[in-house]
């Protein structure tokens, strides 16, 4: 039997530590908890994530050329200059869905997942890429995703008569419903090591075998039996979940040891970070810990929304994001898309530092940087920006340049990339979205 | 035995088939055991009292034990001896069945399922098998008469045993249909689950067949938080909704829906008006002298407060009538003019129709107009200035505007050319304006003499006064009230990509509805904004997106993140008021109503956000009281205190502890419960006796009485409302079981005829009938080829599967005679079935059934020709007669027919690709001994449903155009030909196999159980009663119900249970 009140206990200290330490942040790095650090097992979990970032690029900074150690990159590639022979950046891809509806939801609202969407009060998209990933390979992890965002949803309508849902999800799990995206690094991590998920059923599965006993004193010896059956499944159950509680365990502990609270940030309804930078970083740093110890292996991160109002002090931009994108020419707006292709850049460096079988945590990821548009001020989406980091175990060569700008429509569909994807982490479907080809020269 | 002649003629061996039922079940009581064994000492003990079949009490009985062990000793034991033994006995006994082992009465009855198998065999001259020495014609009748009268012997002597009714997790199509009923909305959280697997007596709902595993034991958790996630926190409590609850598109869609629909049931139409008041000024006509405004309103479906200010309108005395001028005269004129009864009720309601468009026609053109005060440098689509457009019509709908009217002397008015609508963020109304200046100036009736302005612009505005512009206004674009663009968005307040709702509904508050409505409709608002907290949301989309504008940074900017405080905040709401004062303050030419405005508009925005903070804070207590009532009706009974007590400390914990907000806290305690085996398990706790009879369970253990102890009257709740619903009880019983009430047989029967009769029933039919007529999974089967038949589609799949429910329901809710399940002429069908059987197509969407008569002539009526279980029995490219044979005797006859050889000829798929038709392959088949003596039982009933195909249809030709014949020999020698000639067969032969079958069945399926010994008297009295009435299907529930079996439970000091039956009838039938 587990000691309860210890947890409990535990769970007192850290709430005063949260309310005690203010702003400062700490995210405990857990080593010793990696989940395949030592493996030496041949098979290797693969990890996708995708970071969005809406309203386009700089397009006259957007370029890369030619492969390998040669490979170029222009100025808002730049931050991945470290580990360009890992990545992949590709051009000239397209979602067809997401054009001839109008601007802005109706881009982003099939964006990752190839359907039509419906305008009007009632939202219908469809199963986006990460989540058709996680429904299929989820279930091997204890969150089968997490769903992540910089900026708060929006839920009003568009001119074009879309929902703004569509402006504000990236990821939805049914065609009716986005997956709610948290927004604060706190409850992100509550999610994955806390209260959340597995170790909110524990608690749960607590109270049920007291249940269940305190009824077997109450029925037939026949009865009983029927009843020990369930017990022994909560109990078998339970046991699946506790690993997860012990690494929660080794984290608060391993924090204590350097003197450093587990999470120390407020919980809301406090605030956000103040700093978006802060936040962004915050995000990135979750999903690399969650990857590294196998507590998820899908995950998306909205960095910026579709129509983003967010503001950029710190890039000495003094508009918001989308209305610093109608001028997506400017310098300002190169160091905003600059700034939101350097989370992949972290994120994707994170990984790379963390060793796992006989390469690294990286190794074994496909990490998406995308936009729903090009050129901001045309609301141009006949071609996407977007990057690739991570060689998926080997399945998925890294350190090119693949340009479809000229392939032609039927060959540079979104949609087969995401079945090319698939295909690598052994997700084989026939067709997802508009598309029944795998994308070439991949 | 009343039915030993039966045997005579049917009997056949069925002994292999219960052989390996009986010793599956030993298998289920061994692992039961192994369990034990690991648990606690107690259930061994227990469980080896449950096993022993020792005989422990003298029940007075009409063959005593010692007559009958005196007879085995002389007669039986001797006559195994001589004529058995040789085969069945030694080292290695003949089908592993060693005779010479039974040394005692008490031995055979333990192990009675293998002594009717010799019965069986006997009777059916099967044994002694033929070239041994046969006994003597007298010593065989003697000892099948004492294996009947072991049987009599058993079955009497613990007659009413409730049985071994296991605790058990409830079936999946019991968890869906008790999610269901529990949350109001149907969420089928079972689908994922694994099939259940069925009992011997081929049902699953039975602890002997129900089992848990971890892997489903994680699915129900996964399902647990699938329905907890459809919950939605409500001021006084929570509700589900269809939709999971947990993003704020879904809240909003939730709420919206609920307002919207609540909009659109009331009754708005003003023709609906007119032709009450028309009905009622005629009433004498009509023949309802008495009708009074209140009742023709009734009668109506319209509003008793409206209908009256209607009528004051439009019927006046004839000396006020002439007095009137403008739009009230003229409709008044009208009204005049409907036609006096016997009208045509067409052109009465045309007429009524042309009144009400007149009414709307002159209202559009009348209603008053506003736009958004300018403030220079705001936007029109500010929400301080916007709001207040909104807000003016939502005040003045049952205003006339006095500028829509033109006297007669003024010149013709120039039609001004309409404007483009403006771009983002600009106020449209200038266009709106010029399309109603148009529709004015084009509108005759607004045209007024000069000398009587005032009497015109009088009845203007007292029509307006009675028809608003509106009643309400449930979808808005970003052009309001230019709505002809845009349409969908539900509620919305038309601003630019913030959210916003408005509401704008005074009219139907002050006119149509009554003070129940107004306050429903007050709580959806207020709900609304406490479940989506759309004021707050809205706020801080503004803030965030928005409030730019007043800084001058554009209509979409709004404010970088705020550090260290809440946006909702007072101090930071009126921050920004002040800053729109000083806009609307900056320019002298800007609309003086703007300060009025926008104080309004924030003042709003901070008074809803606090209140509904208040709310919010008020209504925890509340949501906790909802969740213990919660719990009771999930647990199917009240919490104990401790229980009480428990799931609100876990309530805490979480909160506390785990540091979960409020609804993630009461998300999980929902899990909890559901988790709970107290909800997923059916458990009669040993407790026997209520409250109200405290000293039962005294009396009980020292009598221990075969017939056991009452179920308390919760558990009895629950077994009836499982037996009839599949489903936990509702309202009614919980409340007949909290009384005690229910205990007595007299209410429970009328609970029983009031439950059949409830819409729940249909689960009886679907769980019950698809079971036992092995339909249930029909909608999964893919056998049929759909290229070879295109008419097979999925609407026709799910029609086919309907119609036996639909029957099945018909004979429970209309209690008509069973035999209608075999003879009835007649059938229900949809349009999609009616195609297919070739029967008049009714009209209406595919789930408009109808009954139809004299259903012969289509070759349908009752269950047997239903395409249903011809498909289901056919294997694609063909028919067989084989299993649609086997499924007429084994499960509308009950008759136990051993399962085939594993060496069996196939026959050919494809019934195309065939030299021979299946009727002569049969015979081949037949022609063999071993085989035949099985096929002789069943294929003639199959052969006479060759006139219908692999799908069901008619035919007169199988599929390689060999010509179908119908023609059969039953087993009795009785001659018939197709559907009609079994019906005849049935009827003179086997109507009595029939309703003992479904006797048991019913009784099985309603115990939970597979049936004993002891429950033929049960049985052989359901029989009885069924006959004596008429066939009546509630005998059989209302038999059911009142036996000890389904009202009590063992009693803890249980009696020793008698063998297990299965379900089947008696030897050899």
């Amino acid at each position: 039997m587990r000691n309860r009140t210890k947890s409990s206990a535990e769970g007192v200290t850290r709430r005063t530590v949260l309310r005690g330490a203010g702003v400062t942040m700490a995210l405990p790095w857990l080593g010793s908890l990696s989940a395949f650090a030592e493996s030496a097992a041949p098979v290797l979990p693969k990890r996708f994530a995708v970071l969005f970032m809406g309203n386009g690029v700089n397009e006259d900074h957007w370029g890369s050329g030619g492969s390998g150690a040669e490979m170029k990159l222009s100025k808002t590639l730049e931050p991945l200059e470290p580990i360009k022979h890992k990545i992949n950046v590709i051009h000239g891809l397209f979602q067809k869905r997401a054009t001839g509806h109008g601007i802005h939801p109706a881009q982003t609202g099939c964006l990752l997942s190839g359907s039509e969407i419906q305008r009007g009060a009632i939202i219908h998209a469809g199963v986006t890429v990460d989540q058709m990933i996680a429904n299929r390979i989820g279930q091997d992890s204890p969150q089968s995703s997490i769903v992540l965002a910089c900026e708060q949803p929006m839920t009003g309508f568009h001119e074009t008569n879309y929902s703004m849902a569509y402006s504000s999800h990236i990821s939805w799990q049914t065609p009716d419903s986005p997956v709610p995206n948290e927004v604060y690094p706190s409850l992100a991590w509550d999610n994955l090591f806390e209260n959340r998920g597995s170790l909110r059923n524990m608690s749960i599965l607590d109270r049920v075998i007291d249940d269940a006993n305190a009824l077997t004193r109450r029925i037939s010896s026949e009865d009983k039996i029927k009843l020990d059956e369930y017990l022994a499944s909560v109990r078998e159950v339970e046991k699946r979940i506790d690993p997860n509680r012990k690494s929660k365990e080794a984290a608060a502990d391993l924090a204590k040891q350097r003197n450093r609270p587990v999470f120390s940030m407020d919980r809301p309804a406090n605030g956000l970070p103040e700093d978006l930078r802060e936040h962004a970083r915050l995000m990135c740093d979750i999903i690399a810990i969650a990857f590294q110890t196998d507590k998820t292996r899908v995950a998306s991160l909205l960095l910026a929304r579709d129509l983003s109002a967010m503001y950029y002090p710190f890039l000495e931009v003094r508009e918001g994001h989308h209305a610093a994108s109608h001028n997506n020419l400017s310098d300002g707006y190169e160091r905003i898309s600059r700034f939101h292709l350097s989370q992949l850049a972290y994120l994707a460096t994170k990984l790379d530092s963390m060793p796992e079988g006989n390469g690294t945590v990286l190794d074994n990821c496909c990490l998406m940087w995308l936009s729903n548009m090009w050129i901001g001020r045309k609301h141009d989406n006949t071609r996407l920006p977007l990057v690739l980091a991570g060689g998926l175990g080997g399945a998925l060569e890294t350190g090119r340049t693949l340009d479809y700008v000229n392939a032609g429509d039927d060959n540079r569909k979104l949609c087969s990339l995401f079945l090319s994807i698939m295909d690598r982490m052994d997700v084989k479907l026939d067709r997802f979205g508009d598309a029944d080809s795998r994308l070439a020269r991949m | 035995m009343h039915r030993a002649d039966r045997s005579l003629t049917l009997g056949a061996p069925i002994g292999l088939s219960r052989y390996r039922q009986q010793a599956a079940f030993v298998i289920l009581w061994v692992h039961a055991f192994e369990r034990a064994m690991r648990g606690t000492g107690i259930a061994i003990v227990c469980l080896m009292v449950l096993i022993s079949t020792t005989a422990r009490r003298a029940t007075p009985a009409q063959f005593p034990d010692a007559d009958l062990e005196r007879t085995f000793t002389q007669t039986v034991r001797p006559f195994v001896t001589t004529y058995c033994a040789g085969c069945h006995g030694g080292t290695a006994p003949a089908a592993q069945f060693d005779l010479k082992a039974y040394s005692s009465l008490s031995a055979v009855v333990r192990d009675y399922p293998r002594w009717n198998l010799v019965l069986e065999k006997l009777t059916a001259g099967q044994m002694p098998p033929k070239g041994m020495k046969q006994p003597p014609a007298e010593a065989k009748q003697a000892v099948m008469d004492w294996v009947q009268a072991v049987r009599t012997n058993e079955a009497h002597k613990n007659a009413g045993d409730p049985g071994p009714v296991l605790a058990r997790r409830l079936s999946n199509a019991e968890y869906d249909y008790t999610i269901r009923d529990l949350t109001g909305v149907d969420l089928h959280p079972a689908r994922e689950f694994p099939v259940d697997p069925a009992n011997t007596a081929g049902f699953d709902n039975s602890g002997e067949s129900l089992a848990m595993t971890p892997a489903l034991l994680k699915k129900y958790l996964q399902a647990a938080r699938d329905v907890a996630d459809h919950m939605v926190l409500t001021a006084d409590g929570f509700d589900f909704a269809r939709y999971p609850m947990l993003v704020e598109t879904d809240r909003e869609k939730f709420a919206i829906q609920r307002i919207v629909g609540f909009y659109e049931h009331q009754p708005a139409d003003f023709a609906d008006y007119f032709q009450a008041a028309w009905r009622f000024k005629y009433r004498e006509a009509l023949g309802e002298p008495a009708a009074t405004l209140a009742s023709a309103a009734a009668e109506a479906k319209v509003s008793p407060k409206y209908l009256p200010l209607v009528w004051q309108l439009i019927e006046e005395p004839p000396e006020a009538a002439q007095r009137e001028v403008g739009p009230i005269a003229k409709l008044q004129a009208m009204w005049r003019a409907l036609p006096p009864p016997p009208a045509d009720s067409a052109a009465l309601h045309d007429q009524c129709a042309a009144m009400r468009d007149f009414v709307v026609r002159i209202r559009k053109d009348t209603g008053m107009q506003y736009s958004a005060p300018i403030v220079a440098g705001l936007p029109a689509g500010s929400q301080p200035l916007l709001n207040w457009k909104l807000r003016q019509f939502a005040a003045h709908r049952r205003e006339s505007d006095p500028k829509a009217l033109r006297n007669d002397t003024d010149p013709p008015l120039v039609t001004p050319p309409i404007p483009k609508y403006p771009g983002l963020h600009r106020e449209a109304a200038y266009r709106w304006a010029a399309l109603i200046d148009k529709s004015r100036a084009e509108d005759p009736d607004l045209v007024v003499p000069h000398a009587e302005r005032d009497r015109y612009q009088a009845s203007f505005a007292r029509f307006a006064s009675v028809f608003p512009d509106a009643f309400y206004i449930k979808e808005r674009g970003r052009y309001f009230p230019d709505d002809s663009e845009d349409k969908g968005r539900l509620l919305s307040a038309g601003y630019h990509n913030t959210m916003g709702y408005f509401r704008d509904d005074t009219p139907l508050m002050e006119l149509i509805l009554d003070e129940k409505g107004c306050d429903e409709l007050n709580r959806l608002w207020q709900e609304f904004d406490y479940e989506a907290d759309y004021t707050a949301r809205t706020w801080v989309q503004y803030f965030f997106n928005q409030s730019g504008e007043v800084r001058g940074k554009g209509a979409e900017s709004g404010s970088p993140r705020p550090v260290d405080r809440e946006i909702t905040d007072n101090s930071v709401i009126m921050e920004m008021r002040d800053l729109y004062l000083a806009k609307a303050a900056a320019d002298p030419n800007n609309d003086p109503v703007a300060p009025e405005a926008i104080r309004d508009h924030f003042q709003r925005v901070n008074d809803t956000i606090g209140a509904v903070e208040r709310l919010r804070r008020e209504a925890e207590p509340h949501h906790l009281d909802a969740l213990c009532r919660f719990a009771a009706r999930a647990w199917r009974r009240p919490l104990t205190p401790p229980e009480h007590d428990d799931l609100l400390a876990f309530y805490r914990s979480l909160r506390e502890k785990g540091g979960l907000s409020h609804e993630d806290a009461m998300r999980d305690s929902l899990v909890r419960v559901l988790m709970s085996p107290k909800f997923s398990y059916r458990v009669d706790l040993v407790e026997a006796a209520d409250a109200a009879q405290p000293t039962l369970r005294r009396v009980a253990a020292v009598a221990a009485p075969v017939t056991g102890v009452p179920l308390t009257s919760y558990a009895l709740a629950s077994r009836l409302s499982y037996f009839l619903w599949s489903s936990m009880p509702d309202d009614e019983l919980s409340s007949l079981a909290s009384s005690g009430d229910l205990q007595k047989p007299e209410v429970l029967v009328a609970q029983a005829r009031r439950m059949l009769k409830d819409d729940r029933a249909r689960a009886l039919a679907v769980e019950f009938g698809g079971n036992w007529l092995d339909f249930r999974r029909f909608e999964e089967i893919n056998t049929v080829d759909r290229e070879r038949f295109p008419a097979f589609t999925n609407e026709l799949r799910e029609a086919m599967f309907e119609e036996p429910v639909r029957f099945l329901l018909d004979v429970m809710r209309s209690d008509r005679s069973v035999l209608d399940l075999l003879y009835g002429n007649y059938t229900f069908v949809n349009p999609v079935l009616a195609r297919y059987y070739g029967m008049p197509v009714p009209s209406g969407p595919a789930d408009r059934w109808v009954r139809v008569d004299d259903a012969g002539q289509y070759g349908r009526g009752g269950l047997l020709p239903m395409a249903v279980f011809l498909t289901e029995n056919a294997p694609g490219l063909r028919t067989s007669p084989v299993k649609r044979g086997y499924w007429v005797v084994k499960r509308v006859l009950g008759e136990a027919i051993p399962p085939p050889p594993p060496t069996v000829p196939e026959l050919p798929a494809d019934e195309a690709k065939m030299d021979l038709p299946l009727r002569q392959l049969l015979e081949k088949h037949r022609s063999n001994q071993v085989c035949a003596s099985c096929h002789a039982r069943f294929d003639s009933f199959g052969l006479a449903f060759e006139g219908y195909g692999p799908v069901g249809e008619r035919r007169t030709q199988d599929l390689a155009g060999h010509p179908v014949e119908t023609e059969a020999v039953f087993p009795s020698g009785a001659q018939g030909n197709g559907f009609a000639g079994v019906k005849a067969y049935i009827r003179e032969h086997r109507q009595a196999d029939f309703l003992d079958n479904l006797s048991r069945k019913l009784l099985a399926y309603s115990l939970e159980r597979s049936l004993l010994l002891s429950d033929d008297p049960l049985v052989e009295r359901m029989d009885r009663l069924l006959a004596a009435n008429g066939n009546r299907f509630s005998m059989l529930v209302e038999t059911i119900v009142s036996s000890p079996q389904f009202r009590n439970k063992r009693s803890p000091a249980a009696p020793e249970p008698s063998p297990v039956l299965r379900g089947d009838r008696k030897g050899g039938g």
